[in-house]
């Protein structure tokens, strides 16, 4: 078990670095979308600043937690796409019958599927979270392991997610429209505090809609550096990722072929 | 004379006209779009009851918690209609169709503003009337003058004419960038923070609201959201003044980039 687990680990180590060589070949626009992304999310974590200024506390949350949310989202959603980029197109390949070419491959199908795109905007994504972190929060060691750590569990949540979604498209045909919707829904939670949000809605966020798992619990493991708040965390990203895995392995079945000629290049 | 000008302006009114009746068969990419902004709508709705509980206050920045509520209504409802004009333009231009415009007896900036404009004008009103539900329903109504909507009416159509011309700017960066989709996110987050789309310029700290009263991302955003919900006769004058001069230095700029950069259209036949 450990070997194959090592063999896919090597599998992503190769597959990033083709990723990155063929993004590096369109350097300008490459390090534009970066760049971009990284000004991008420094917006809006400006814009938490500006607004805890003028209300400095909100239900018990302060500036320094709101940039620790936003740090361990961008990480774990820049690694989460960085990495699988596929991940985005799953229910438009799946409508469109374009998955054949992976189903040939010697190789787990969505794993292997997953790797054979990364989205370069996502670099800045995860470059921005880890720089956010280490320069804002200034954190100790250990809790720079602790948000390393909680990174790549976000990074789980977000992929495990992502397979859900898309697999509507095993089900429903067209579901792109509304995977990409349900991952917006996701990201606009999970970047406001937690403490915005009561009753039934709370509900909503750790089911339907798991941003209490994306940034409100590993928030809380990096306040509290309790173990169990790290086992939630954890417990949480794999329940998402065996839904996300099981609805596509059980969709698969129903997959039809577009019968398209593609080559990945 | 006369009639020259009118079939000029027929024929750019009729792609709008069939940009408005195209966006409206897609009702999935609609729905998606105003579900989004009831969410969007719902967070924000969250945040500042949450503030308006802690601060212990009646009003901020003039405005009642109702009136927040209704000011990103407004403000939302245009953000979330513009077109991705900026992309549609980089893709002509990157995929050599420019070429094919070109060779049309339109002008090619004018056909952009048809279609955008047709487009922007489904894709708003859908917003606005969802989002006025979702405001209505969580917040309740407030009370509208028939002044304070007519300077909305009047203020808006000049918000989504400069809006259109720095989207154009944005797509003719495609002349001599590799991607303009950094500078439009780049250029999407100076709108949101600078423009007022979540919190109102009278929020923020004094020494700087002068300064963003004077871009043209509050021509495009605070304006409207403001005439909405508290219209006042000199804000209105001063609303429309700052539209004016954005116009004129957003259009001529548009116009002038659109020059330069057609020089650099080589046709190669094929």
């Amino acid at each position: 078990m450990f070997g194959a687990l090592a063999d896919y680990l090597y599998l992503a180590a190769a597959y990033v670095r083709f990723n990155l060589k063929a993004h590096l070949e369109y350097r300008g626009a490459f390090i534009s979308q970066v760049v971009s992304m990284f000004i991008n999310d420094g917006a809006w974590v400006f814009f938490w600043i500006l607004f805890f200024r003028r209300f400095p506390v909100l239900h018990g949350w302060t500036v320094t937690d709101v940039i620790a949310l936003w740090a361990v989202v961008t990480a774990g959603f820049g690694l989460a796409f960085g990495i699988m980029g596929n991940a985005f197109q799953l229910a438009a390949s799946i409508a469109q019958g374009e998955i054949d070419v992976w189903l040939l491959q010697p190789r787990a199908v969505l794993p292997h599927m997953l790797l054979g795109r990364s989205a370069p905007s996502a670099w800045g994504d995860a470059l921005f979270g880890f720089v956010v972190y280490l320069g804002f929060v200034r954190p100790d060691l250990m809790h720079a392991v602790v948000f390393v750590f909680m990174s790549l569990i976000v990074a789980v949540v977000f992929i495990g997610f992502a397979v859900l979604c898309g697999s509507l498209s095993f089900f429903i045909g067209h579901a792109g429209a509304l995977a990409d919707q349900w991952r917006n829904a996701l990201i606009s939670f999970s970047t406001y505090p937690p403490t915005l949000f009561q009753g039934a809605v709370k509900v909503l966020l750790y089911t339907a809609i798991p941003a209490g798992f994306v940034s409100y619990l590993p928030v809380e493991t990096l306040r509290s550096m309790s173990p169990l708040d790290a086992l939630m965390c954890v417990g949480g990203a794999f329940l998402v990722l065996a839904a996300g895995v099981g609805a596509f392995y059980g969709g698969l079945r129903r997959y039809e072929s577009g019968n398209l000629v593609s080559m990945n290049g | 004379m006369k009639t020259r000008w009118l079939k000029t302006v027929s024929k750019y009114t009729w792609i709008g006209y069939t940009a408005a009746r195209s966006e409206l068969t897609y009702s999935a990419a609609n729905l998606s779009r105003i579900i989004f902004m009831t969410t969007v709508l719902y967070v924000f709705m969250r945040l500042w009851s949450v503030v308006y509980d802690g601060k212990g206050v009646e009003s901020l920045g003039g405005l009642t918690e109702k009136q927040m509520l209704w000011y990103l209504v407004a403000t939302e409802s245009i953000i979330m209609s513009m077109p991705r004009l900026w992309y549609e333009v980089d893709q002509d231009v990157r995929t050599g169709a420019l070429a094919v415009q070109l060779i049309r007896p339109l002008s090619y900036t004018a056909a952009q503003f048809g279609r955008s404009s047709g487009e922007r004008l489904v894709r708003f009103t859908m917003n606005f009337v969802m989002g006025s539900l979702v405001a209505s329903l969580f917040a309740g109504p407030i009370a509208f003058s028939a002044a304070g909507l007519s300077m909305f009416v009047l203020v808006l159509p000049m918000a989504f004419i400069i809006d259109f011309f720095g989207a154009m700017l944005v797509g003719l960066c495609a002349f001599w960038l590799e991607s303009t989709q950094g500078i439009a996110l780049i250029y999407s987050r100076l709108m949101m923070l600078l423009g007022g789309l979540m919190v109102p310029l009278e929020v923020y700290p004094d020494s700087v609201q002068p300064i963003l009263r004077a871009l043209p991302f509050a021509a495009i955003l605070n304006a409207p959201g403001r005439m909405l919900v508290a219209p006042e006769s000199a804000r209105f004058v001063q609303c429309l003044e700052l539209q004016a001069v954005c116009l004129v230095v957003y259009g001529f700029a548009v116009f002038a980039m659109h020059r330069y950069a057609l020089r650099r259209v080589f046709v190669n036949g094929g």
